[in-house]
């Protein structure tokens, strides 16, 4: 390929992309089994509502998991407590992941670095607490809840393939939700909170309200990814906000390439592929995530979708 | 009542001795370390295997301490003198890396059951009426002995004075011809082993398992939060404080003790939030 036509390459690819990426994912599910790829789909998603806060505003959150914890108990109450509608749970798990991002977002976004990982962290602990203990009478504690959903019109999420399709479309619809968002005045804004704050603020933005908008659609994603992922395994328990599995998030989002979509949706699947096939080979797992985890951090920080970016292409086409 | 407020001692005794390295750490390194959790339980676990091997507590804990220091120079050396004055993202992402290869090689060593210990004095005293056991004064008055220890450190010797400076301003200390990371490197070796030593002292309370360093560690970032990132003194409080809501709490509703930590966390932070 010459070097004239890489970026070109790149730039075809990126205006039929929500094509290709179904398309890859169709094939993911033809190759491995469409179950498998429905849940590789739902991570993808909730990868994105992370690096949203990561990648784009320069927020790292140790405590996503609270959000997607959010949204899977939301939907699992709706339909427990409002009948088996999926689309009023998924509605309910949104709007939840949104209102609790509301609630907390006003002391968290005001924190940068350190703190801002370690008060998330310390609030996915309580929310957790809340989850396996104190709310064990509604959330059923340790053995979690079941999910049943009736089906509404053509929506029968029994129906492994329709739960795939559903979710595969919805991955699309965050995608280019996400790629609208950050392609917008909006987007630059967080970009800049993100390379320096304090400079956004001395031009007049009201740097609060931003990063707090982006706090709530961030969450409210999350949760979103939350329920779809109650309703694709049928049952909810603690494990979806167990606050030792943000790392899972994390490691995602940085081997994708942090701040761009579609770095969150390859490492989304990455991440997939590496913790559904590797735990069969290789017995001490966890250690060879530890040195992966170093390696990016020290040698290969644009992780892989960075890589293909400066191989295809200009580096300014990052999204 | 006497019984929580000693409880309340111990446990914050034990946040001190395992908190202030982490002060410490991000104080002169801005680097919020996680493989902190690390030199706790290997600590622990070490002090298990000597004792095992026939060793005396006293012995075990000495070697547990002794041999966590090179292994708290090599993590310093290769790890976090890579990270010095990168994004913190990168730190916390990094020495979360050391944690996971850590506490799998412990894992992969030791197992993954929960060892329990005994109570190594295993003797009670009589304090106004209720029986408490000797080893928990002994960490208390341990706690105390390392902070005026850890007080004459820093404002007697040059090495100490050193650091003391480079929290203060970094740069200024650098111009005048120290070279303030090798400084730092002693104060990272020196909180790990404190580390360690706090996994030795909690051990016997509590059971040795892969993970008890992360739980730990949450509460002990709380400490460093509330107490305020690199101040010692606010450290001291900050421990004792937050070790009495855990005794208070506990008391009241077991498993809510570690949540409320957090909660008053919360609210600290809320009323005086860090720009870090």
């Amino acid at each position: 390929m010459s070097a004239l036509t890489r970026p070109k390459v790149l730039a075809t690819l990126r205006s039929f992309d929500l094509a290709v990426i179904a398309v890859l994912f169709g094939l993911l599910a033809w190759v491995l089994s469409i179950q498998r790829v429905t849940d590789f789909v739902i991570f993808a998603i909730f990868v994105v509502s992370f690096d949203l806060l990561y990648g784009q505003m320069g927020r790292l959150s140790f405590g996503h998991m609270l959000f997607l914890g959010t949204g899977a108990y939301a939907s699992a109450l709706t339909a427990v407590h409002l009948g088996g509608n999926p689309v009023l749970a998924l509605v309910m798990a949104t709007a939840a992941g949104g209102l609790v991002a509301l609630l907390l977002g006003p002391m968290t976004v005001r924190t940068t670095g350190a703190c801002f990982a370690l008060i998330n962290l310390a609030f996915n602990q309580v929310w957790h607490f809340l989850a396996l203990i104190a709310f064990a009478t509604w959330t059923g504690g340790e053995d979690g809840l079941a999910v049943w959903m009736q089906p509404v019109g053509p929506l029968d999420f029994g129906d492994k393939r329709v739960m795939f399709a559903f979710a595969l479309v919805s991955l699309l619809a965050v995608i280019w939700l996400t790629r609208r968002l950050t392609d917008s005045p909006f987007g630059i804004l967080l970009r800049g909170i993100k390379q320096n704050e304090m400079r956004v603020r001395f031009l007049g933005y009201d740097v609060f309200r931003a990063k707090l908008l982006a706090f709530v659609v961030s969450g409210a994603l999350a949760a979103f990814a939350g329920g779809l992922s109650a309703l694709n395994y049928g049952y909810v328990t603690p494990s979806f906000v167990d606050p030792g599995r943000n790392v899972e998030v994390i490691f995602a989002c940085l081997i994708g390439g942090a701040g761009s979509v579609y770095g969150a949706v390859t490492g989304g699947v990455v991440y997939m592929l590496i913790s559904n096939f590797l735990p069969s080979y290789v017995q001490r797992w966890e250690m060879l995530l530890g040195f992966a985890l170093l390696v990016l951090v020290f040698r290969f920080r644009s992780g892989l979708w960075g890589f293909v970016v400066s191989r295809l292409g200009p580096r300014a086409e990052e999204t | 009542m006497i019984g929580i407020i000693a409880y309340g001692l111990t446990i914050g005794a034990i946040l001190y001795i395992i908190s202030i390295g982490l002060s410490l750490t991000f104080g002169t390194m801005r680097i919020v370390n996680f493989a902190h959790a690390l030199a706790y339980t290997a600590g622990a676990y070490l002090l298990y295997s000597v004792m095992r091997a026939g060793g005396s507590f006293l012995l075990a804990a000495a070697a547990g301490v002794i041999i966590v220091v090179p292994l708290a120079w090599l993590i310093e050396r290769f790890i976090i003198r890579r990270l010095y004055g990168q994004s913190i993202d990168y730190a916390i992402i990094g020495t979360y890396a050391v944690l996971l290869i850590g506490v799998d090689g412990i894992k992969w060593l030791w197992g993954a059951t929960p060892i329990p210990l005994s109570d190594p004095i295993g003797e009670y005293v009589q304090i106004f009426g209720v029986d408490l056991p000797v080893y928990r004064l002994v960490i208390i008055i341990l706690a105390g002995v390392i902070f005026l220890g850890l007080e004459f450190f820093f404002r007697r010797t040059i090495v100490g004075k050193v650091v003391v400076a480079g929290l203060e301003d970094k740069d200024a200390v650098r111009s005048l011809g120290i070279r303030v990371d090798s400084y730092f490197s002693i104060v990272f070796v020196l909180g790990s082993a404190l580390a360690a030593l706090g996994g030795i002292l909690y051990a016997p309370i509590t059971t040795v398992h892969p993970y008890m360093g992360l739980h730990v560690l949450l509460v002990c970032f709380a400490v460093v939060l509330v107490g305020g990132l690199g101040s010692m003194r606010g450290t001291l409080v900050a421990s004792f404080a937050l070790g009495m809501v855990i005794a208070i709490t506990g008391r009241v509703w077991g498993p809510a003790a570690e949540t409320a930590v957090f909660a008053v966390m919360a609210v600290v932070l809320m009323v005086k939030p860090l720009e870090i």
